[in-house]
């Protein structure tokens, strides 16, 4: 009787535990079941940023900005430039004339260090004096210098001879 | 107060009752998991049931190779687990008795638990609790030592009269007939 009646080897409850009171809190299992449902929390915890994404990327977001009249065209020469600020009094912005109906924008402050950018006429160039950073007229993006971010433009429209400014664009890389 | 089930092999009149009983129990799903013989098929009427002995060193679980049959701390021999089970059909092998059964749909093993959700508040296992002959009891300590006392139970005779190293202790006890005990039982 005893032959067939005896445990075979000392049991552990790693590698052959058949009583239930003895199974293990968390077994092999349990613990890619924890790590499944772990990740499943992360990556439902990640879908909020897809509609801040959506919402950005439809401009549900835009900021609303307040029309503002910087200057007359008449007062303004071509190849001159003209100081404000816009949207608040804290934000210096440079207006330029390029050509007859040719208007750009920027808010002022450098990139780099926020020194007052200007318009240097005869290089055609928009000027940072703090460290020689430069910047395109054109798109305002950094041409030379430390800056490497563009300035940020403010869209203009002419109203009745009058140039105002309607908005600031958004920053994009 | 710990209680046990108990076979009176000789009063089974095959009436099934404990097949249905056991189709009923919650968490067996509508499949009955113990069985009822002819003792001598054509020759007399006599049945018996067959049911899972719940072995102290179950084979069925020793065998498993991923441990999904378990051992209640009451002795009951629990059916596999489903998360664990992987249908290897070991235990079925195993069995002295033959008691686990699978399913080959669910790819799945199932035996009787004893009906381990009952009778581990003290209630008894369905197939006990409708017998109508009293050969499947539900009885405590106290009660099993008094017909031990009367009888002679012997689990090595159940299966194997000739190999008696074929069996284990059992947490079900059996009462062999009167027959092979040589003596008349009066129930």
């Amino acid at each position: 009787m005893d032959k067939n009646n005896k445990i075979p080897f000392d049991e552990d409850n790693y590698t052959h535990n058949i009583n239930k009171n003895n199974e293990r809190k968390l077994d092999r299992r349990g613990f890619m079941k924890t790590m499944v449902g772990a990740a499943g929390l992360f990556a439902v915890s990640t879908l909020p940023w897809g509609s801040i994404a959506a919402t950005e990327l439809m401009g549900l977001r835009e900021k609303k900005y307040p029309k503002k009249e910087i200057i007359d065209v008449k007062k303004l020469k071509v190849g001159d430039a003209f100081e404000f600020a816009y949207p608040t009094d804290h934000d210096s912005a440079l207006l330029v004339r390029l050509g007859e109906n040719e208007f750009k924008a920027y808010q002022n402050a450098c990139t780099h260090l926020r020194c007052p950018v200007f318009w240097e006429q005869s290089k055609s160039e928009l000027v940072c004096p703090c460290h020689h950073g430069f910047f395109d007229v054109k798109t305002g993006s950094p041409t030379a210098g430390p800056p490497r971010r563009p300035l940020p433009e403010i869209t203009i429209q002419v109203e009745a001879g009058k140039i105002v400014a309607t908005g600031v664009k958004r920053y994009e890389t | 107060m710990k209680k046990v089930l108990y076979i009176e092999l000789e009063n089974c009149i095959g009436c099934r009752s404990c097949l249905a009983a056991c189709t009923q129990c919650g968490g067996h799903e509508q499949r009955n998991r113990n069985y009822v013989i002819d003792v001598n098929p054509f020759v007399d009427r006599q049945t018996m049931p067959m049911m899972c002995l719940h072995c102290e060193n179950p084979p069925c679980a020793r065998s498993c190779p991923v441990q999904a049959i378990q051992v209640h701390e009451t002795g009951a021999v629990l059916s596999a687990m489903t998360e664990k089970c992987l249908g290897c059909q070991n235990c079925t092998i195993a069995c002295p008795y033959g008691i686990p059964k699978f399913d080959v749909e669910q790819n799945l093993m199932y035996k009787c638990d004893l009906c381990i959700d009952r009778t581990k508040d003290g209630i008894p296992p369905m197939c006990a609790s409708v017998c109508p002959t009293n050969t499947l009891q539900w009885v405590t300590e106290e009660e099993l030592a008094v017909k031990k006392s009367q009888f002679r139970l012997n689990n090595g005779m159940m299966a194997s009269m000739e190999d008696p190293y074929l069996e284990n202790k059992t947490n079900v006890h059996v009462s062999l007939p009167g027959i092979l005990e040589g003596k008349e039982k009066l129930f």
